[in-house]
């Protein structure tokens, strides 16, 4: 699995595509697939924050969920948005999205193989 | 010495921090300079899980929201590391203690010339501060002004730092190398 965060707008989806050279079609919008892939193209989840966020919101077991999706798409390339670099939330809600976000992108980046941070287009390998 | 490690909320910080600091304690005596003003259970509880994180690994914890050169005289003598957590609140507390609020620049001066001092009364002097800048919302006059203090208050200690490193998704990236 391969990480790619950054902040809002910064092109990490064109980056991913043409970096894997994949085409629209293999991107997930926040959400991921439920089931085994047969066709064996690579995974792109893209606005992995709003899933969840989503999953949140609708009490998902958001762990669970996501590790199982792991051991599914092991090769999947995740893109998300770093939320955390703001002055802190007035909603209690929004403080926990932030600080679980937070905490899953840094179990994701600890399993990694590569960990890019994406600049106005550009990538900055992290790991 | 000085080093600055910087990240927003949930970006692993402070556990790098802590890591950080026993790695580059070389042995001496560790302690860890807390700031955050408790006014809520929230509060409280980041403060337990803050607790709960450093047990075990040697650090002599000092609570001090303010005036940090007070907390200098309750260290011993002996060669220290001093971890510092967090700019954000030391300077919310520097800021809104009074009322009206200080002026940002007022209270961005009081801060950084505070850091100085305690630097040198330490051997190495490791302070977390908060990326906040990044959300595009505008705020409030206050939170503002806030938020113009901490920056600059960033800036200098950054300048002053021999190191300063920002943690993201619990990587650290060096954006000033010491040697």
């Amino acid at each position: 699995m391969d990480l790619i965060i950054g902040g809002y707008a910064q092109g990490k989806l064109n980056y991913v595509l043409g970096k894997y050279h994949l085409e629209q079609s293999a991107v997930w919008d926040k959400t991921i697939p439920k089931e085994e892939l047969r066709d064996g193209t690579r995974v792109v989840v893209n606005r992995f924050h709003e899933w969840i966020k989503e999953r949140m919101q609708n009490g998902g077991v958001l762990e669970e969920e996501l590790s199982g999706f792991l051991d599914r798409c092991p090769d999947c390339i995740i893109i998300s948005d770093e939320v955390g670099n703001g002055i802190v939330p007035l909603e209690a809600f929004d403080r926990e999205y932030r600080e679980r976000l937070g905490k899953i992108l840094i179990m994701l980046a600890g399993r990694a193989k590569e960990v890019e941070r994406v600049v106005c287009g550009i990538g900055q390998k992290i790991k | 010495m000085m080093t600055v490690i910087i990240g927003g909320s949930g970006s692993g910080k402070s556990a790098y921090a802590e890591e950080y600091t026993i790695t580059h304690s070389e042995g001496k005596k560790m302690y860890y300079l807390a700031t955050m003003q408790v006014y809520d259970e929230e509060g409280q509880r980041k403060v337990e899980r803050h607790r709960e994180l450093r047990k075990g690994k040697g650090f002599f914890t000092v609570e001090q929201p303010r005036s940090l050169c007070e907390a200098a005289e309750l260290f011993g003598a002996e060669e220290k590391t001093v971890l510092l957590e967090c700019m954000s609140n030391l300077v919310a507390n520097e800021m809104f203690f009074t009322e009206p609020p200080k002026p940002a620049y007022e209270a961005a001066e009081t801060v950084v010339k505070e850091v100085e001092l305690l630097k040198e009364a330490v051997s190495h002097l490791v302070v977390v501060t908060n990326n906040v800048f990044e959300d595009g919302i505008p705020y409030d006059e206050t939170t503002t002004a806030y938020m113009w203090a901490l920056g600059s208050v960033n800036e200098k200690l950054a300048a002053a730092a021999e190191e300063v490193i920002e943690v993201v998704v619990g990587i650290p990236v060096f954006l000033k190398k010491g040697e």
